[in-house]
Order: structure tokens, then sequence, then C-alpha cells
């Protein structure tokens, strides 16, 4: 079943010249993870933003084109419907506190107060998001406390609770450090074993790759490629998108004879990759 | 990272009082002191306030406050006595100056006021977290987004002057001077006033995108996570405030 589905959207925000999203399409099935790259000013973080609605809604400006989550069409739906269908999680983790609680389990269970949820409803969400998130340890400490990657899976449990079908994840890890990215990606890989559609901007290439079902590129806001890791990156115009492959993926096109045309894009498929060719040679 | 928060955190009857009835406390030791026309009730409510204080076992935390306001009501007291509008009788001499008896009871009709204003605040202040304060009066029908941003403002601001070292020190490994004279100091405002201003819009831009994220602008009444048990005595104390109250008014109208 289509979770995600894209058409023609077009995009541009209020004041600007230039389209910010210039005729994206694509879709995603229930379970996929979805990559999002491109450089910098791609269009990655409004993209992000038009499938969670805020993009018209927040943002305003020229729209064009229609893009539909878990059957919900967001241009002709408010903000606080689209959310029960799509979470999102920003950059930033510190700007996704609200500040208007004093516990990290109260900071999460702030939709559920949004959503007029009853109380027991609101404890068994909270419960479950700070258990699946690992943070329940943490659920009598103060918001504003917790280390990044912590306060970025405060963030993600907050959006979980509310139970989307679908979580955006706008470049979650890039303010973290490797520590931090590391909790972020264990919890997203818990996410994705509940069957959720995740879709991931990242500028960690390897991690992405490694990580994704499907990549979508992004350039000067037009989609130039939309593939599995292993087909988009070994792709003979990868470069002209601006992309560097993973070191794996560079690795192995550069070893393995005769090409072979698609390479691996993990560490454990160059592994076994190599290992086959040299036991073949 | 520290709260902007006054409260103290004690177990005491006044505590147990919900921040509503201490609300209306607040207006009563007010509006009693100003329109009851003696100086009595002025001094039973600062009375009984400063004993709510010590019974709260804050008084040591509101001490602060009384010497700093109790500097300057002794400057209005002494400019009372000396250059005060109704001046005519001469109450003592210091030094070659003359103190007069209207200005020194103008000046202590201020300072009972300002002590009851400050006291009643400070009951609710110590003894309230400002979260429970605006949760009671969201379910009393305050707008969320009012109480929003008068709860957040305790959490936020903190995190905006911890922002604004973090950018100091960034000006400062630059070669910026921060320390030194007057005009040392405004030229390192300049560079320093500007990332702060814009890291603070950026992080409110996207602070409100979360929020909508977390539906905060969703039509259907809010719920509460917690339960908050009523206080026992509060509809019997908030009617004796209001009888109390109209009484003032009552018998300032007679007067």
């Amino acid at each position: 079943m289509k979770k995600i589905l894209v058409e023609h959207l077009k995009y541009r925000y209020p004041q600007a010249a230039e389209l910010a999203l210039n005729d994206i399409s694509f879709e995603a099935e229930e379970g996929e993870k979805i990559g999002v790259i491109g450089r910098n000013g791609a269009g990655k973080s409004t993209l992000c933003q038009a499938l969670t609605g805020l993009v018209p809604h927040f943002y305003k400006g020229a729209y064009g084109g229609r893009v539909i989550v878990d059957g919900t069409e967001v241009l002709s739906s408010s903000i606080s419907e689209i959310v029960l269908k799509v979470g999102i999680v920003f950059q930033n983790p510190f700007t996704q506190v609200t500040g208007a609680k004093e516990t990290v389990y109260d900071e999460v269970a702030f939709g559920l107060e949004n959503l007029g949820l009853p109380r027991g409803e609101i404890s068994s969400r909270v419960d479950a998001a700070l258990e699946l998130l690992r943070i329940y340890r943490f659920k009598d400490q103060a918001p504003f406390s917790l280390s990044g990657g912590q306060t970025q899976r405060m963030a993600i449990a907050g959006i979980i609770a509310m139970r989307p079908r679908i979580i955006v994840l706008d470049e979650p890890t890039s303010q973290l450090d490797p520590q931090g990215s590391e909790e972020v990606y264990q919890a997203l890989d818990d996410l994705s074993d509940q069957g959720l559609t995740i879709v991931l901007t990242e500028h960690k290439i390897e991690k992405i790759a490694q990580y994704c079902d499907k990549i979508l590129v992004l350039q000067d806001g037009r989609s130039v490629a939309f593939d599995t890791p292993a087909r988009l990156f070994s792709a003979e115009d990868s470069d002209a998108w601006g992309i560097r492959p993973p070191v794996y993926t560079s690795v192995c096109r550069k070893l393995l004879r005769p090409p072979t045309g698609v390479y691996p894009v993990t560490l454990s498929e160059a592994g076994e990759a190599l290992a086959n060719w040299e036991a073949s040679t | 990272m520290k709260q902007l928060t006054l409260y103290v955190d004690k177990q005491s009857f006044v505590h147990a009082v919900d921040p509503i009835t201490k609300l209306f406390y607040v207006a009563f030791a007010i509006l009693t002191s100003m329109l009851v026309p003696t100086a009595y009730a002025g001094v039973i409510c600062a009375l009984l306030s400063l004993s709510l204080l010590c019974l709260a076992k804050v008084i040591k935390n509101a001490s602060p406050v009384f010497l700093f306001i109790g500097f300057v009501l002794f400057t209005v007291v002494v400019i009372q006595g000396l250059f005060g509008v109704n001046n005519q009788t001469e109450a003592f001499r210091l030094s070659g100056l003359i103190f007069y008896r209207e200005g020194l009871i103008t000046g202590a009709k201020i300072i009972l006021r300002v002590v009851n204003i400050v006291s009643a605040f400070l009951i609710l202040t110590l003894t309230t977290k400002a979260s429970d304060l605006v949760e009671d009066l969201v379910r009393a029908g305050l707008s969320p987004r009012i109480g929003y941003v008068i709860t957040s403002v305790f959490q936020i601001i903190p995190q905006m002057i911890s922002s604004a070292d973090i950018i100091m020190d960034a000006q400062r490994s630059r070669g910026m001077e921060t320390e030194g004279g007057l005009m040392v100091r405004m030229k390192a405002f300049i560079p320093l006033i500007g990332p702060v201003v814009l890291d603070s819009f950026m992080s409110t831009k996207e602070r409100a995108m979360a929020l909508e994220a977390r539906a905060f602008s969703a039509p259907n009444k809010k719920t509460f996570l917690r339960e908050r048990p009523a206080y026992t005595y509060a509809a019997k104390l908030r009617g004796a405030f209001v009888v109390l109250t109209l009484a003032a008014l009552i018998w300032r109208l007679a007067a």
C-alpha cells in the first residue's frame, strides 16, 4: 500500500524568485525507508516540510502538484489533521523542546494533551515511546538537562507517541556527536521494526546508503534520481549530481574486474564482494 | 540548565493551597489594604502575609527582596519626610534637616502598601510552580496559547542566555575585547547582539514548527496528563476572600 505519493510537486517560498521544489514525483510503500540527499539548498528540508503540511500551511507561498500521505491530501487538510498521519523531527534537537514542561515525561506527553486524549491513553503511549527510544530512565529529568542525542530521541519520542504511520527526519544527526548519531540511528532501527514508513534527509552518505531502501537525489529543487542505493551509487553519472558515493562503493568500483555495474554500498557487502572476487581470481 | 523561578520546594500547608486560591489571596491582601480607610487593615494584612511566609518556611528566601525594597522605601520616607507636598508640622530635626509629620505618615502608608503587595506576591511566587499556576489558569479557561507563552519564558530565556554565552565565547576567541571600560563593553555588544537576535529568530521559527508538529493548533479541547487534586478548602477560602474584599469596598464607600 502506498503511504506517500508525491506527484509533480512545485513550491516557491513567499517573495522568492525561484522554485524551491520543481516537479518532484516519488512514492513510498508502507514500511519503506526513503533517503533524501542533495547539496545544501537542494530542497531537502522544504520537501520534508511539504510532506508534513508545513509547506504550504505554515509557510504559505505558491504551491502546485499534490502530496498524499496515508490517504490524506496535504493541501486540503489542516496541519493538526496531518500530524496524526505524519510526524516530523527537525535538525536542532533543542529547538524542538517546547519549553513548557518540566520533565521529559511531560514533554513527550505534550502533543497527546493537545490532541485531547484521555489521561490513561496518554500515559500508556508515553511509556511505550520512552521505552522504544530507550530514554525511560530520564523521564523525571528536566528536558533541557539532556545531551544532544538524548534530546533528539526525546523529540522523536514526542512524535512517535502521537502514533503517526510516517515519520520524516530532517538531518536528525547533523548537530550530534558520533555517539548521539548512533543513538538516533538505533532508535530509527527500532521504529523501522515497528513498520513505520521513514523519510530521512542526511549528509552522511555511508549511513544513508546502509539504512535506506531507496534514495531520492535532489539538485536545485529538481529530482534527478530515485532508486535503490546500490543502483544509484553505481551509476556512472552520480558524480554529476554532486553526490559522493560511499567509500565502499568507490573502492569496489576501482578494484572489481571486470566491472559488475552494480557495486556494494555497505562495509559488509563490500567485504563479501571483495572476498568472492579474490576467490574467483 | 537553570530555570527562571523563585519557587522554593518545601512541605507546608501554604504550598498545598492551589495556585488560584493564592491568586484570590493576593487580590484580597492588596485591595483590602488599599480600600479600608484605616491603617490597621494594612498592618493586619502585612502581618498575615509575613506570617504565611514564615509558616511556608520561605521567609529566608523572601528576605533579599525585602532588603532591596527596604532600601528603596527608606529613601521614599526620607524624601517624603523632608519634602512632602503637605508638610506643615515639624516632627524632629536631624543634622539640621527638618522632618515633617505629614510626610513621614505618607511615607509610612507607602511602606505599608508596598510591603503588602510584595509579601502577597512572594507567597504566590515562592510557594507555587509557575507551570502549576499557568496549568490551573488554562484549566480555568485561559487560552493555551497565552499559557504556553508565559510558561515557556521561564525555560527558554535561560536557554537564550546560554546561547548568548556561547556566541560571546566564539567572538572572544576571535579577539573581541569584552572586558574593560564602558566603551569597550559597548563595542563588544554590537557583534554580540546580531548573532544572538538572528539565532533567536531561527530558534523561534523552528520551535513554532515543532509546536505545530505536536498538534498545538488542534481545535479540540486539550486534556491534561497530570491530575491536580482539588484543594479541600479552595471554595471556602476563595469565598471568604471575596466577601472580605467586598466588605472593605463597602466600608470605603460608606466612609
